[in-house]
């Protein structure tokens, strides 16, 4: 390896590169959060008349997309794999390594027979374990807490991998289910898969307490599960996850052939006609929540975003051949044109559904990754290596992190400040 | 519950007072009546919070009011077990009022009880609020340790055993609460993964959970380098300790998001 290409190396996994790609990714996530991203492209040129053009350029408007983002976290991947790769070979063998070397160390803090007494008993009390070398003795514990270091910047760096792996691989789709109809998605293996709202309630009026549907997903090959979801807790079978996203409130009405007596029931989410020749019939305009009455007695619906709907009003516009006439209606009112009854009902609710198709071996492992990481933080602040050398000379403090037992030591010893520490 | 409340703001008012009289006059037996008045008050605020679960039937963490009561809970608790296990006596000057700031912004949201909204019923509720108030407390604690690295180098040898015991104090703070944060980082991702249906979505206030992990992480590699002088490591953590402020508070009230929950 030629020494260029060392010290591009030996640069790559420094500390001081990572903390520059540290400080660098924080910045530029200041700017992400304090900029709303990923808006249409007119709403920066409202909202920042004189600094859209610098959004533009910088993609500050989508940075966690833009590529110098992403290239800070592949070198910042690149700097935790050799810091990995450094530590972990630093690691092998590390108990005998850890202990011949503290053994090995040439500078004792001299101490006398009494203090050395006082020492090895207050170092068997903490529940060290001792090892012989010669004249020497080390006592020690928490050695798997110098692997602490290293599980964190490993644990980190597989974090970020596959982190980006499940931000990026799952398919999302968002669809809206009357209660008693199924929506259908075309399966990553081949076939349809269903999805089938047999329920839809909500747990208080308005659906600020909880709301949950039924529903059965049923695979390409016919296997299919029946469950219930709510927010934070979808449904997993097969590749599909189906989450209890939001819900919305549709209109309903019954409307009865006057000829034959037959009679089926719609919902009413969009601007719809309702007719049997298409030249009479109901428009449905709108649903609203809530309505006020005026000073003149006149009814104003009002869309008072009260997800209850507390007194729901039906806009619609009836056509009777050239005569058309808008009208209010309310749950329970009837409306006959020609051969058809229109009966307008209370309102439906239906649920708001995410269908998210995801290999499932990514959840498990980032989850593991997660703990890998608790672990590794754990023992790099709970359980820091402790190493004490002592001789007929006195005693000195070894491993990678020695500064708490040094200043306990002193603490117990009650030696004076500027003591020499090997 | 409301008058319980000022009862503890009260006490920890009384306590701060006294601290800062016996730290002003030197007076070691008011520091002792600071200390013991700290303590009534934070029985007091324990019982406060606890009342107030038994009544909302659920952990009392899910809005403002809830968390800064339990975030000066937290601080209080730290500082307590912090002078039991470090005799850092000190550290009360710094941290009482702290503990007693965070509370005031407490008593500044609204105190009325609500149900839980969907997205908060969950079981990871208490393991990711809870590290919040762990967390946030330590970094609090830290900065309030740094003030006092920053007070002592005026007038003592930056080498001595007690300044030294205080830069290994707010790295062991700086530590606990990193690892804190941490859980409140990766609960959160496994939470918004069953409740929003992705691990990360950068919204405001995990974008800012991670600002100050980073802001942490650095603090815990420059002190790993020999040569940074540990004043301006003190001064480091003081300065962060605005940006815990910012994501703990500021977040819900400038950035909306996910996570604007009141």
């Amino acid at each position: 390896m030629g020494l260029r290409m060392k010290k591009i190396l030996s640069y790559l996994r420094s500390m001081r590169f990572g903390i520059l790609l540290l400080v660098l990714i924080a910045l530029l996530s200041v700017a992400g959060s304090v900029i709303p991203q990923e808006r249409e492209l007119a709403w920066y040129v409202e909202n920042y008349p004189g600094a859209h053009p610098t959004i533009f350029f910088l993609q500050l408007y989508r940075v966690f997309q833009s590529w110098y983002f992403l290239l800070l976290l592949g070198l910042l991947c690149v700097n935790l794999t050799l810091c990995s790769l450094l530590r972990g070979r630093s690691l092998l063998g590390s108990r005998e390594r850890l202990l011949s070397a503290c053994a090995g160390m040439k500078n004792s803090v001299p101490l006398s027979g009494e203090g050395l007494i006082r020492l090895e008993q207050h170092l068997k009390s903490k529940g060290c374990r001792s090892a012989e070398f010669g004249r020497t003795r080390v006592y020690y514990k928490h050695l798997p807490g110098a692997w602490g270091s290293f599980v964190t910047h490993l644990s980190i760096l597989l974090t970020v991998i596959v982190g980006a792996m499940a931000l990026t691989l799952p398919q999302v789709t968002d669809m809206d289910c009357l209660p008693g109809e199924s929506v259908t998605l075309k399966d990553p293996n081949g076939g349809t898969a269903r999805f089938t709202v047999s329920d839809f309630r909500t747990n208080d009026a308005g659906g600020r307490l909880d709301f949950a549907s039924r529903l059965t997903v049923t695979l390409p090959d016919g296997r299919s599960r029946l469950g219930e979801i709510s927010v934070n807790h979808p449904l997993s079978f097969g590749p599909y996850k189906v989450y209890q996203q939001s819900y919305g409130t549709a209109g309903s009405v019954t409307v009865t052939n006057l000829q034959n007596q037959g009679s089926d029931s719609f919902a009413l989410t969009d601007l719809s006609f309702l007719s049997m020749d298409n030249q009479s019939g109901v428009w449905f305009v709108a649903l609203y929540p809530d309505y006020l009455i005026n000073a003149n007695g006149e009814i104003l619906p009002v869309n008072t975003g009260d997800p209850a709907y507390p007194h729901p009003v039906y806009h619609v516009q009836t056509v009777n051949g050239e005569e058309r006439e808008d009208r209010l209606l309310f749950p329970g009112d009837t409306v006959e044109i020609g051969a058809l009854r229109f009966r307008f009902d209370e309102p439906l609710r239906y649920p708001g559904l995410r269908i998210k198709v995801t290999p499932s071996w990514i959840e498990p492992l980032l989850i593991a990754c997660f703990a890998l990481m608790i672990a590794g933080l754990y023992l790099l602040f709970f359980l820091p290596p402790v190493l004490v050398r002592l001789d007929d000379e006195g005693y000195a403090v070894g491993g990678p992190k020695p500064e708490g037992m040094r200043l306990e030591l002193m603490d117990l010893l009650n030696m004076d400040k500027g003591e020499a520490h090997s | 519950m409301n008058l319980l409340f000022f009862v503890v703001f009260g006490a920890y008012f009384l306590a701060v007072i006294a601290q800062f009289s016996a730290t002003a006059f030197k007076k070691e037996k008011l520091a002792r009546i600071a200390w013991w008045l700290f303590l009534a008050a934070f029985a007091l605020h324990s019982l406060f919070l606890v009342l107030r679960g038994v009544i909302a039937r659920r952990l009392p963490l899910s809005n403002q009011f809830e968390f800064a009561c339990a975030f000066a809970w937290g601080i209080a608790l730290l500082l307590i077990v912090l002078r039991d296990k470090t005799k850092a006596d000190w550290l009360s000057a710094a941290a009482m009022p702290a503990a007693l700031l965070v509370l005031t912004y407490a008593a500044l949201q609204p105190r009325e009880i609500t149900e839980l909204m969907p997205a908060l019923r969950s079981a990871w509720f208490g393991i990711h609020i809870g590290s919040a108030v762990f967390s946030y407390s330590a970094f609090v604690l830290a900065g309030c340790a740094g003030l006092r690295y920053i007070r002592g180098g005026k007038t003592a040898d930056p080498d001595d055993r007690k300044q030294r015991q205080t830069d290994y104090l707010i790295y062991r703070l700086v530590g606990f609460g990193f690892l804190f944060l941490t859980v409140v980082i990766l609960s959160g991702a496994i939470w918004a993964e069953q409740a929003w249906s992705a691990f990360w979505t950068w919204d405001p206030k995990e974008t800012w959970a991670l600002i100050t992990w980073i802001i942490y992480a650095v603090y815990l590699h420059l002190r790993l380098r020999r040569k940074m002088d540990p004043a301006v490591l003190a001064w480091y953590v003081i300065i962060a300790v605005p940006v815990v402020l910012f994501t703990f508070a500021g977040v819900n009230t400038l950035l909306p998001g996910l996570h604007s929950y009141g």
